[in-house]
């Protein structure tokens, strides 16, 4: 916290960044959009110590321990998004709680991939959820962390840790401009992972969509908060279940038998 | 961490931000004052409510919840709060954000690598179907029920 250097390089970056301003590319019949916050933190991995060593282990661990506070800020600015845009949300709440289903998607189709990549019990821990905090919790406790299925849900969760908001927020302005979902639509399932996930769709959705932007700003975070909500029991009782169900049967599909009892499988 | 040092946090965030909002949306820094003091104080309700009250919940959904209601319109003082707070820009409050965070991820860097491919293969391909398809849940209820 006291950790002056961290805070004067942050200002720097974020200075840098915003000078930069948002960007927008035409890319046939759409445009992609780069946003300030990509460029921050484009900018702020290469300043530690694998490339350019400017920050060192004492800044990316006060980092660390800063991010959750550091978050307080924006949601309560999401919060004074939320309350005036209130009624329309409550009105589209069915829109909202079922898009929770959509959390079920990644089992279906992620785990014949993982398993047709040559991944085995790591797929369930994986690809049963977007393997966010909670469900690296879950798992952790039903399989625990050190087993293949804690390896899965590590590995997933670091993937989206490092490359998930600039993932979110090229994809969301990649389907914002080429696929007939509506923006609202989208603005709900950034919702589906975490804060940064969410801050990075959104934002590069106003930025292709200033005049919805109040709406979809409250409709990304309700459905964080959502997904903050109910994604866990989601994951307890229908995506943990359906992923080693799916696991089963495409093992199976690959390798001609069932996969061995999972306590067997340590060769990995 | 004490209630104290978050909040010194809370502010050290909203010096920054408050000037990424001047550099990159022209928003006059006194102009935005209020608004970013509002929002460092319902942050910090939201933080001392979820140590207060001995039920487990997250201080982001005080937070969240409590910017919520408190911006409801009809309740009092609810429009000053929307005026002020909207003179916060949203991306700017998300820059420093990933700026803390890229130089944290600075240290995950080698997991992803030991991670190796098909891990991030999978990584990729989960996000991109839960984002998917609950974007195409969300689009066919809100097409039903004429939202769109």
């Amino acid at each position: 916290m006291k950790n002056i250097k961290l805070h004067i390089i942050v200002l720097l970056i974020v200075c840098i960044s915003e000078f930069i301003g948002v960007k927008s590319f035409k890319v046939g019949p759409g445009s992609i959009v780069f946003l300030p916050m990509l460029f921050a933190m484009v900018i702020a991995i290469f300043l530690t110590p694998k490339f350019l060593n400017i920050v060192k282990e004492k800044e990316m661990d006060d980092a660390g321990s800063l991010i959750s506070i550091t978050l307080m800020l924006l949601m309560a600015k999401y919060g004074t998004n939320i309350g005036p845009t209130l009624p329309k949300i409550l009105a589209a709440s069915p829109a909202l709680i079922l898009q929770e289903i959509g959390n079920l998607g990644p089992p279906i189709l992620a785990i014949p991939l993982g398993v047709f990549i040559g991944l085995k019990r790591e797929v369930i821990g994986g690809g049963h959820s977007i393997s966010r905090e909670p469900n690296v919790a879950l798992v952790a406790e039903k399989y625990g962390l050190d087993s293949e299925e804690g390896r899965g849900v590590l590995g997933v969760y670091v993937v989206g840790t490092v490359l998930g908001a600039i993932f979110i927020g090229l994809l969301s302005s990649f389907l914002a401009a080429y696929t007939p979902l509506h923006p609202y639509a989208l603005a709900m399932s950034t919702g589906v992972g975490s804060a940064s996930m969410m801050t990075a769709g959104i934002g590069s959705l106003i930025a292709m969509f200033p005049d919805m932007a109040d709406m979809i700003t409250a409709f990304g975070a309700a459905s964080n908060v959502f997904t903050g909500l109910d994604g866990l029991y989601m994951s307890i009782w229908i995506a943990l279940p359906m992923s080693e169900w799916l696991y089963k049967k495409c093992y199976r599909m690959k390798y001609g038998e069932y996969p061995p009892n999972p306590k067997k499988t340590e060769e990995k | 961490m004490k209630i104290k040092d978050s909040i010194i946090i809370l502010f050290i965030t909203a010096a920054v931000s408050i000037i990424g909002n001047f550099v990159g949306y022209k928003v006059n820094i006194l102009e935005a004052l209020p608004g970013m003091l509002i929002l460092v104080l319902l942050a910090t309700i939201g933080i001392v409510l979820a140590k207060v009250i001995p039920v487990k919940i997250p201080q982001v959904a005080y937070i969240v919840t409590i910017a919520s209601i408190l911006t409801i319109p009809g309740v009092p003082g609810a429009e000053t709060i929307t005026q002020y707070t909207s003179k916060v820009n949203f991306l700017a409050l998300a820059t420093p954000i990933l700026a803390y965070a890229g130089i944290y991820t600075g240290k995950n860097i080698e997991d992803l690598k030991k991670t190796g491919w098909r891990i991030v293969v999978l990584g990729l391909f989960v996000m991109t179907g839960t984002y998917v398809s609950s974007a195409i849940v969300a689009h066919l209820v809100l097409k039903f029920m004429g939202q769109i």
